[in-house]
């Protein structure tokens, strides 16, 4: 990709990655902080010593703490939806974001507040000083290095964080970085966004020792004594500003980036996809085709499969386009949802690729073959070795086999890979079986390169367009769903994928 | 021997040579006029300000409990400066936290000013002070070991805080904060940041913040520990001076027998969370068997032959101007040998401590110690010649002044 390509993205995810943190961090601070200050005055020996209290608020912290912050993402949903009204976009992601680094900024609060000489609070107790005096003029204010220290690396643990808000269709650069640079081999992007990162992680580092340095410089310590009194007051000024400018600009920049990303539009529509190919597809569409169909695209871009339909179920979105008829099936089932297929459009032939056999025959015993490790793509790639008499599978085997369906191996040994590293593996086995996207992504060209392929007529893996149920009418539906079927777009995936995405118009099949 | 209580043969000459002139001037007296209460000292008709009744702390933890203090009872009367000294453990510290209830006590009661701080703590497990209690602390200044001032704040910031908790306003905090620091001699710090002071001075602002609220009472917890001998003489300096100009109580419990010697009008000793003994420091002095006066004050030599008597005699009030000494070889034609002896200034007067050897057994020599008593020294008889273990004969009315108490074990 081209620099006037990548650098769009580039600002688009720098404003959502500190759109997302900023706020973030403004809330974990301001629940965090009360409630590391809580665990010390609750504990044992502490000024409110109450042990039920501090036991429960620990044991919240720590249950806050334990969890992987993607599992949060998706438990918090209901909450989110609850609080937000949405639980997609940057906006939603902020709940979880905060949710996630309250507990971690607590600890930090804790043990920075922790460290506060136990003297000062029996001198402002023996001045009479109450537990509010004693918090705001001692600890708060002793602990300050600490705090700011802590709060330095709160924010660089949310810009990490951030990176997962793709999920829920947050953006950001980590999601662009995972989006561009794993999925679509776009090293080019992966590079700048990874540069853009460090980049921001420094500056905030070095914010936060600036600030540090400058509300410490006069407390003594080992950089106190030496300097001059000038220097001092000098690096103190600097500190303060620099805090002051910070805490003043950056909200302010934030709520302007909110109410730039609010407005709603009536006739838009919004459309949740997986960025490649059927985000790419769509902004064919939107920029090609929609206008002169009167017709308006929002593509939110999502690297989740749950997400896009739990939001279209509940109308944060009008239309998905991600998946295929029997991963849908399933979902509808598991989680009592009511997404119908409206019209096929791609389909990512699965191949079987390998740079050390030249045939089907040279895979032979003791031979190893990676295949993709979820449910959906495992099945689809264990049938596609048994139809080309690779191995042979129990019969009446669905469209979830596993590898516990195997009757006959041949003896060779399976390696199981998440589907978008499969392609980088395909170096250390004999051979793979790679989703075609990923496939012409790395190079591989299916229709030359493969030993064995899907078929595309009656694929039931078609990847369509879809829809909550009774919207299948919906007059912007229908426009969208002849363009996805018109020749313009069939061109378009033909010569923008080589055959690994190949087009699979007309009906959805039962 | 401590460093600075010895006294040469020379410093006695003097003492001795100075009081002939003058002897004729002081008649004796039955009793000493320092054994009704102290004349030289502002004990003298003073109010009890700081009381605690049978005071006690237990420690509880998971497996053991520990006793730091066993039913103290400590009086401090109005404008003395009040000494309890002890080696760490033995629940000084307990004490003076237990005076302001930063350690709530286990029983007994504490009554500062009058007023009874223990019926204003919380109830049961409640760990806050309550309001009351609160602005009792107010009117009780506290200085401690380790200054414990807020790096976080100026000088002027720290003595501003008590200030800011009795809710005074801006410019009278700041006003009153420069005047505090003036008395304490840092005018000239008051933007500086404690980080930039030396020990002396940090705990010269601890004083300064601790004089903030007016306070009647300064409890000092082990202020001059951390300090250098030097700086520990000036704020010890500082403590006796705001002592006479302010008419402040102050309590104060230390490791170190100099203090006590430097500024105590009265002290306690405490071992296993008791007072062995408490009292004004010259009778303390004037107490035989006194285990603080001998630390106050220790005196070596032992006897140069047997068959001696060996007596502790200690000089003060105006007996140090009498030339006891050369009056009892005269009157009673001994030969008395000098084995050691200490002149010091304690507690702004000059006591002397003499151990003498008189030839012959204790009953050879009952006469010329009854005539040492007579002269209103103390007397100790510190080893007897054939009977070493003879108790101290007790010649009633001849005891330490009423308000020394020598408990059992304190010997």
């Amino acid at each position: 990709m081209s620099w006037s390509e990548i650098q769009p993205l580039l600002s688009q995810g720098f404003l959502d990655t500190l759109y997302m943190v900023g706020w973030s961090t403004l809330i974990a601070v301001l629940i965090g902080l009360p409630l590391g200050v809580l665990l010390v005055l609750t504990d044992r020996g502490g000024l409110l010593g109450n042990a039920p209290v501090n036991k429960v608020v620990g044991a919240i912290v720590n249950i806050g703490r334990s969890l992987p912050f993607i599992i949060l993402l998706i438990a918090l949903i209901p909450f989110t939806r609850f609080l937000v009204g949405s639980f997609i976009g940057p906006t939603a992601a902020i709940v979880p974001l905060a949710i996630g680094a309250i507990p971690f900024f607590a600890r930090l609060v804790e043990s920075a507040v922790r460290e506060v000489d136990k003297g000062l609070v029996e001198a402002v107790q023996a001045m009479g000083g109450g537990t509010p005096t004693v918090v705001f003029k001692a600890l708060l204010p002793q602990a300050l290095p600490s705090l700011v220290a802590g709060l330095t690396t709160t924010v660089i643990v949310l810009i990490g964080y951030s990176a997962m808000a793709g999920t829920v269709g947050g953006g950001g650069l980590g999601s662009v970085a995972v989006q561009y640079g794993y999925q679509r081999f776009e090293t080019s992007v992966m590079i700048a966004t990874v540069v853009a990162l460090i980049v921001i992680v420094t500056a905030v580092q070095l914010v936060g020792d600036a600030v540090v340095r400058g509300v410490a410089a006069h407390r003594g310590g080992a950089a106190g004594g030496a300097a001059g009194a000038s220097g001092r007051l000098a690096r103190l000024g600097r500190g303060r500003t620099v805090a002051v400018t910070a805490a003043v600009v950056v909200p302010l920049a934030l709520i302007g980036y909110g109410l730039g990303t609010g407005g709603d539009d009536k006739q838009t529509l919004k459309v949740a996809a997986s960025p490649t190919p059927h985000a790419e597809i769509l902004e064919y569409v939107e920029k090609n085709l929609a206008k002169k169909e009167g017709l308006k695209l929002d593509i939110r871009k999502f690297n989740d499969y749950v997400v896009p339909n739990t939001a279209t179920e509940s109308g944060e979105v009008d239309a998905n386009f991600f998946q295929h008829k029997p991963y849908l099936d399933d979902f509808n089932e598991k989680k009592n949802t009511h997404i119908e297929p409206v019209v096929n459009v791609e389909l990512e032939p699965l191949a079987l690729y390998s740079k050390k056999a030249g045939d089907l025959k040279d895979l032979t015993a003791g031979k190893t073959v990676a295949v993709p490790n979820d449910s959906t793509n495992e099945g689809r790639a264990l049938h596609l070795l048994a139809d080309n008499g690779v191995i042979e599978l129990k019969s009446g085997a669905g469209a979830e086999a596993t590898l516990g369906d195997v009757t006959d191996d041949k003896g060779l040994n399976f390696k199981e890979l998440e589907a978008a590293s499969v392609p980088r593996a395909l170096d250390d086995v004999d051979a793979a079986v790679i989703n075609g996207n990923y496939a012409v992504d790395t190079g591989l060209n299916p229709s030359k390169d493969a030993l064995a392929a899907e078929k595309v007529k009656g694929n039931p893996y078609a990847n369509f367009l879809a829809v909550k149920d009774g919207n299948q009418d919906d007059p912007r539906i229908k426009k969208l769903a002849k363009l996805l079927n018109s020749d313009e777009v069939k061109h378009f995936i033909e010569n923008k994928y080589k055959g690994g995405i190949a087009p699979a118009f007309g009906p959805v099949g039962s | 021997m401590r460093p600075g209580a010895a006294a040469t043969a020379r410093h006695l000459g003097e003492l001795q040579h100075a009081t002939e002139r003058t002897a004729p001037s002081c008649a004796l007296s039955a009793r000493p006029a320092w054994a009704y209460g102290s004349p030289h000292t502002p004990t003298n008709n003073g109010n009890t300000v700081i009381t605690t009744q049978d005071l006690t702390k237990v420690y509880r933890t998971r497996d053991r409990e520990v006793t730091a203090l066993d039913g103290v009872n400590l009086h401090v009367r109005e404008g003395e400066v009040f000494g309890v000294v002890g080696q760490s453990g033995a629940g000084k510290s307990s004490l003076i936290r237990c005076v302001n209830l930063l350690e709530r006590p286990t029983s007994g009661t504490v009554t500062v000013d009058g007023q009874d701080l223990t019926a204003l703590a919380g109830k049961g497990n409640d760990k806050r002070a309550g309001r009351e209690l609160r602005a009792a602390r107010g009117r009780i200044g506290m200085v401690f070991q380790h200054f414990n001032l807020l790096s976080s704040r100026t000088v002027l910031g720290n003595v501003e805080l008590p200030l800011e908790i009795l809710g005074h306003s801006g410019q009278e905090r700041t006003r009153k904060a420069r005047e505090l620091l003036d008395l304490v001699g840092l005018a000239d710090k008051a933007n500086t940041h404690p980080a930039q002071l030396s020990g002396g001075q940090k705990q010269r602002v601890g004083i300064a913040r601790a004089l903030a609220g007016d306070p009647k009472v300064l409890l000092s917890d082990e202020a001059t520990s951390a300090l250098d001998p030097e700086t520990t003489r000036s704020v010890l300096q500082l403590l006796r001076d705001l002592n006479k100009q302010l008419g402040l109580t102050v309590l104060l419990i230390t490791h170190e027998m100099e203090v006590v010697k430097a500024v105590c009008d009265s002290a306690a000793l405490m071992k296993n969370g008791r007072f062995t003994e408490s009292g004004t420091v010259p009778g303390l002095l004037a107490t035989p068997g006194s285990e603080l006066a001998r630390e106050l004050f220790p005196v070596g030599g032992v006897p140069s032959a047997p068959g001696r008597t060996v007596v502790d005699v200690t000089f003060h009030g105006e007996t140090t101007t009498e030339p006891v000494i050369s009056k009892l070889s005269r009157t009673y034609n001994v030969d008395i040998s000098i084995l050691g002896a200490a002149m010091d200034t304690v507690a702004g007067k000059q006591v002397g401590r003499m151990r003498i050897e008189l030839p012959g057994s204790f009953e050879d020599n009952v006469v010329p110690i009854g005539f040492l008593r007579e002269q209103g020294l103390t007397v100790d008889v510190a080893a007897v010649a054939g009977s070493p273990g003879l108790p101290v004969p007790d010649d009633g009315g001849r005891r330490g002044p009423e308000d020394v108490r020598v408990e059992e074990g304190a010997k």
